[in-house]
């Protein structure tokens, strides 16, 4: 009776988990063996017609196409400038929050809310703000601030074209990392700090000292999120430079889509974003593994 | 406790019924009558997608509510879908096999959904395809022949002409719009005194709808007629020129940059009296209609060495092979190319294909088609080659290397006529 009664409960628990698992098969893995199968040929997308198997033929085209090194390039420095970015403008603001007792919801709040707003909006909204001669931005530093005499041509050149993107992604991102800092903060107890002033530790020493090292875990974790955030780049890129100018801001999925979506150069689609994976894979293993501390690895 | 086990048990179950039901749920298919029944014509529903304007939908309604009427065994689904998505959306229903019956596509698409076998040959379907042949412009008509077939029929037709701010040209002291490249320059010359801010001209990047009339107005062009090689053509000395002279009004500050990246409001510039000529096409006035507080006049785009010679755009009317409605599709494509259907169309500012409807009273007293029906002599179609998109993508890069000044036009414009060289053979 009673081990039927365990048999139960456990048929209990897979049937409640058979639902999300079958959407998960079906929409998450299929697709992706799916995927990994077409970046193995020359694909072709009309249904009925033949594909034929070229092997590794994609993933070698992709290391030699000057483009993916650009774009690995862009996907690279995107995650090196707005990981740290938001991280420590995140951990800034979590740490005056963590502070203050009224009005923390509001300000929690108004932080967040870059959040939960739509990419498509945000980047058409950044595409706008950037624009140039007669963008808010380029009027803000010439016509009131006056630090540079002529607008910056943001959009039209190599050079200033990422900027747009970098801060979107900075901007948008903060309110999810200052919230699970937050949340890492709230749990470190208030004695440490005491016991810390009480040895005359100084503000920066309690940072250090204490509550870097306790929220070490949390720091990791977002780090990771972060980075495979970061080399998942596209909304944004897509919207505010499609690539341009002169292909100098293509990022590894915007270029995917272009020759996958675009050209219909499935294969080629399928075996980027292989690549892509790969490297998030490996990077994130890293990560972990030397980031947090041996007994922390589960 | 075993009691409400199996209430899980059962809710759990049902859960797992409503998932397998939704995986299996079909799309809803419209039956027809059943066997014993009268003979009574089958009614089906056709879906046509396409990507017209607000003015144009007003128009769209209109006859398909004609049609439905004089068809009743027949229902017609319209589906707007913004241009920017419409080629990627179709490619996604060609694949999961749910295109629809008709699209309005654009004349650029059709040759590539041809050779990728997606549509049906019209002139093979539809007995009386020849009288429609005849009965519409031959340009236009060009746009939907493949490799031995026409694949489609013309819908409407558009060009781009030259449409000019008047206040900024009185402003700035001139009296008619530029005939010729000279003197679009010293219009120019004249507008820039006006204000650093205030710009000649605008357009929104270095792509082909954009570039070629330049490129054919100085005599220059993208392939060679037969579509064989571009190596010659686009790295010709007559393109040269034409991209000399946009690097030169770039330079001056008398094109708006957004060309060279990040785009322009054109229409916006326009409206509030900072960009003084566009190139436009035959929908600016309805969608302006009331809105553009501004004075503006039609002429044809500016004569080079080689004319005045603007891009034909336009739609055409294609028909899937995966529809299964074939005849009633077709019905909606007669029905589409009547004299009546074309000129209720031309209402909201298409301009039609049929030669009759181009002698009726409205479009021969219309207020500007008049304009683009001369441009139109001239006008020449976009390379017509399934591997259209990639050229494009080819030659509007090496456009903005030139012209932002990062490589000599030989450094990027003979790269490039190589690599579309080899575009232009297709394996067999």
């Amino acid at each position: 009776m009673k081990i039927n009664q365990k048999k139960q409960q456990a048929l209990v628990a897979y049937l409640f988990i058979l639902p999300g698992l079958l959407l998960y098969i079906i929409f998450l893995i299929y697709p992706i063996l799916k995927a990994l199968q077409i970046s193995f040929y020359e694909w072709n997308i009309m249904l009925g017609s033949q594909n034929i198997f070229v092997g590794m033929a994609n993933y070698e085209r992709a290391l030699s196409d000057p483009i993916v090194g650009v774009a690995l390039k862009n996907t690279t420095l995107y995650t090196i400038v707005t990981v740290p970015g938001q991280m420590v403008i995140a951990l800034f603001i979590a740490l005056l929050l963590n502070k203050i007792t009224k009005g923390k919801i509001f300000f929690r709040t108004i932080y967040y809310i870059p959040v939960v707003t739509s990419w498509v909006v945000v980047s058409l909204l950044f595409r706008y703000l950037f624009q140039s001669p007669k963008g808010i931005i380029n009027f803000i530093i010439v016509n009131v601030l006056g630090v540079v005499q002529k607008p910056i041509p943001w959009l039209q050149e190599a050079s200033t074209a990422f900027f747009p993107i970098l801060s979107l992604g900075i901007w948008k991102g903060i309110g999810w990392t200052m919230v699970i800092f937050l949340a890492a903060l709230e749990t470190i107890s208030p004695d440490l700090y005491e016991v810390a002033e009480i040895d005359g530790a100084n503000g920066w020493q309690k940072l250090t000292g204490i509550t870097l090292p306790l929220i070490r875990p949390t720091l990791v974790f977002t780090s990771v999120m972060l980075m495979i955030g970061g080399f998942n780049v596209f909304i944004s890129v897509f919207l505010i430079t499609q690539g341009g100018p002169l292909q100098r801001t293509e990022v590894i999925l915007s270029y995917m889509y272009r020759q996958a979506f675009n050209y219909l150069d499935f294969g080629y689609g399928a075996a980027l974003s292989f690549i892509l994976t790969i490297i998030i894979a490996v990077l994130s293993f890293l990560q972990i593994r030397f980031l947090r501390k041996p007994e922390e690895i589960v | 406790m075993i009691k409400q086990n199996k209430v899980y048990i059962l809710f759990g179950l049902a859960l797992l019924l409503s998932v397998v039901l939704m995986s299996c749920a079909q799309p809803p298919v419209v039956e027809g009558p059943e066997q014993d029944e009268i003979e009574i014509a089958e009614q089906v529903t056709i879906s046509f997608w396409h990507t017209m304007s607000e003015p144009e939908m007003v128009q769209l309604d209109k006859v398909v509510a004609i049609f439905e009427a004089d068809h009743p065994n027949i229902k017609v689904e319209t589906l707007n879908v913004p241009y920017d998505e419409f080629r990627r959306k179709l490619i996604t229903s060609m694949a999961g096999g749910t295109a629809p019956d008709l699209i309005r596509s654009d004349i650029i698409w059709v040759s590539e959904f041809a050779y990728m076998g997606a549509l049906a040959k019209l002139d093979q379907l539809m007995p009386d395809f020849e009288s429609y042949k005849e009965a519409v412009f031959p340009g236009p008509l060009s746009t939907t022949f493949y490799n031995g077939h026409y694949y489609g029929l013309p819908l409407n037709t558009n060009t781009r002409v030259l449409v000019y701010n008047k206040q900024m040209f009185a402003d700035a002291g001139i009296d008619a719009p530029p005939a010729t490249m000279e003197e679009f320059l010293s219009v120019c010359e004249k507008i820039k005194t006006l204000g650093d801010d205030k710009y000649c001209f605008a357009d929104g990047g270095t792509y082909a709808w954009a570039v070629n009339p330049w490129i054919w107005s100085f005599g220059g062009d993208i392939t060679d007629e037969d579509i064989t090689v571009a190596s010659g053509y686009l790295n010709g000395s007559k393109t040269k020129v034409a991209y000399e002279f946009l690097k030169d009004i770039v330079d001056k500050g008398y094109m708006h940059p957004g060309i060279l990246g990040g785009g322009v409001d054109a229409w916006g510039g326009f409206g509030n009296n900072e960009i003084a000529m566009l190139f436009e096409g035959p929908w600016f006035t309805p969608f302006f209609s009331g809105t553009l507080d501004v004075d503006y006049g039609y002429a044809l785009t500016p004569a080079g060495p080689g004319g005045s010679i603007s891009v034909v755009g336009g739609e055409d009317i294609v028909m899937f092979e995966q529809s299964q409605h074939k005849n009633e599709a077709a019905e909606f494509i007669r029905f589409m190319l009547s004299e009546e259907t074309q000129i209720t169309m031309a209402e909201g500012g298409l301009i039609p294909v049929i030669k009759s409807a181009i002698d009726t009273d409205f479009i021969a007293n219309h207020e500007y088609f008049g304009y683009f029906l001369e441009q139109l002599e001239t006008a020449k179609a976009r390379t017509p080659h399934p591997n259209w998109i990639k050229m494009e993508d080819i030659y509007n890069l090496a456009g903005a290397e030139y012209l932002i000044g990062e490589k000599s036009f030989e450094e990027a414009f003979d790269a490039a006529a190589e690599e579309i060289d080899a575009l232009l053979i297709l394996p067999e």
